[in-house]
């Protein structure tokens, strides 16, 4: 048979191209024979069925028969074996290479994931250091109208230093002044606070103010809290004393047409806060009765109406509308 | 007496037929055994290969579909460079 002689086939190769050539060449040569085995098997059996009929001596024609079909039969096992074998080592082989790939894929996946998860987080990170997180500070006002955020204490200290001669310190004084009365308090605050908070900010404010102007604020936040009426609405502390006190007449007749006139401030003020103190002083006449009791004050009161400047209106009325 | 002879050796042929026969019998039922067995083992050497070279092929579809992603990914990275710009 050819498969013997392909088995005794000289084995060298000194590198691994020629001994998988080889390999594969023994490979080529087994299946070569596989194939051959069918027609041989087909022509030792016409042999054998024609020399059992034309010969005499069945008995030697059955066991050379025998001895073929055995022998046939080993070689068969053999070749398949030996085919089988190839085969299974070239697949185990390639799904090895494949898993070594499929290895080395997963890992250049993981590398890749890795890169883009750090790029992610780089990303990330830069755009969390574009993103201004909300800081709120106290407003300082300046002098030059301009306001200035709390965020930066070292200008402010600058600034604080640079009022140091007296005569700035008292224009600064003034304009913080004329800056709290003239701007209208409701659009400063309004978007900060509700109204009750609003109140005491302002009160806070004039309290810091005008204790640098030797003013009396325990006084007047005494006499505040003591008053019994009380609107939310801003000033209204100072509002519902001045019916009270202003609104005192030296005649009991002429205290309906003077209260308007009391006030030349009042244009700059809320037509509610005129309405809430029109109704107040038409709902409290006995109140009226009693402050009428002081005539001493409301002439003071008169005479300070009439001796005061028209710059300084609101100073002086306010200081002695507060006294009271 | 010579047919008395006569059937006794014609018995004796008989029964060393007969074994002869129930021999080549058994020859031709290992033969047939042993083809038989081969068969099975090629059927399933059969299965066992095409179900190796089934998942193989499984092994190497996804492979190649990994592969592919792979190669649009570092294509598009190599597109936009500005990508890998710190």
């Amino acid at each position: 048979m050819s498969a013997a002689a392909t088995m005794h086939m000289p084995r060298e190769g000194s590198n691994y191209d020629e001994i998988s050539m080889q390999q594969s060449m023994l490979f080529s040569n087994n299946l070569q024979d596989l194939k051959n085995l069918r027609t041989q098997l087909y022509s030792a059996a016409e042999y054998f069925e024609l020399s059992y009929t034309n010969d005499g001596d069945t008995q030697s024609v059955v066991e050379t028969l025998k001895d073929y079909a055995i022998k046939a039969l080993v070689n068969t096992v053999d070749h398949l074996g030996s085919v089988t074998y190839k085969v299974n080592e070239f697949v185990d082989e390639k799904v090895d290479q494949v898993t070594e790939t499929e290895l080395r894929v997963a890992c250049i996946e993981q590398r890749l994931r890795m890169c883009q998860e750090y790029m992610d987080h780089e990303g990330r990170s830069q755009q969390s250091l574009v993103i201004n997180t909300p800081k709120f500070h106290k407003r300082y006002i300046l002098p030059s109208g301009e306001i200035k955020m709390g965020g930066n204490l070292g200008k402010l200290k600058s600034v604080e230093s640079s009022f140091g001669e007296e005569a700035e310190w008292n224009q600064f004084r003034d304009a913080v002044r004329t800056t709290i009365r003239e701007t209208p308090p409701p659009l400063l605050r309004k978007p900060v606070l509700p109204s009750p908070p609003q109140r005491k900010t302002q009160r806070s404010a004039t309290f810091s103010f005008s204790s640098i102007s030797n003013m009396a604020p325990k006084k007047e936040q005494d006499k505040r809290a003591v008053s019994p009426h009380r609107f939310p609405l801003l000033r209204s502390g100072s509002v519902a004393i001045r019916p009270t006190s202003v609104s005192r007449p030296t005649t009991p007749s002429k205290s309906r047409t003077i209260t308007p006139k009391r006030y030349p401030s009042e244009p700059r003020r809320s037509a509610s806060v005129r309405a809430a103190f029109e109704k107040e002083a038409q709902k409290e006449p006995e109140q009226q009765q009693q402050q009428q009791q002081q005539p001493s004050k409301s002439k003071r009161l008169l005479k300070a109406l009439l001796s005061r400047r028209k710059t300084k209106k609101d100073e002086t009325l306010y200081t002695y509308l507060d006294e009271y | 007496m010579a047919k008395a002879g006569g059937g006794i050796t014609n018995a004796v042929n008989v029964g060393i037929a007969v074994q002869a026969d129930w021999e080549n019998r058994e020859f031709i039922s290992h033969i047939s055994l042993n083809v038989r067995r081969l068969f099975e083992f090629l059927v399933q050497f059969e299965s066992t290969t095409k179900s190796k070279l089934a998942s193989l092929n499984e092994k190497l579809d996804l492979l190649e579909r990994r592969l592919e992603m792979l190669e649009v990914q570092v294509s598009t990275a190599t597109a936009n460079p500005s990508l890998f710009a710190t």
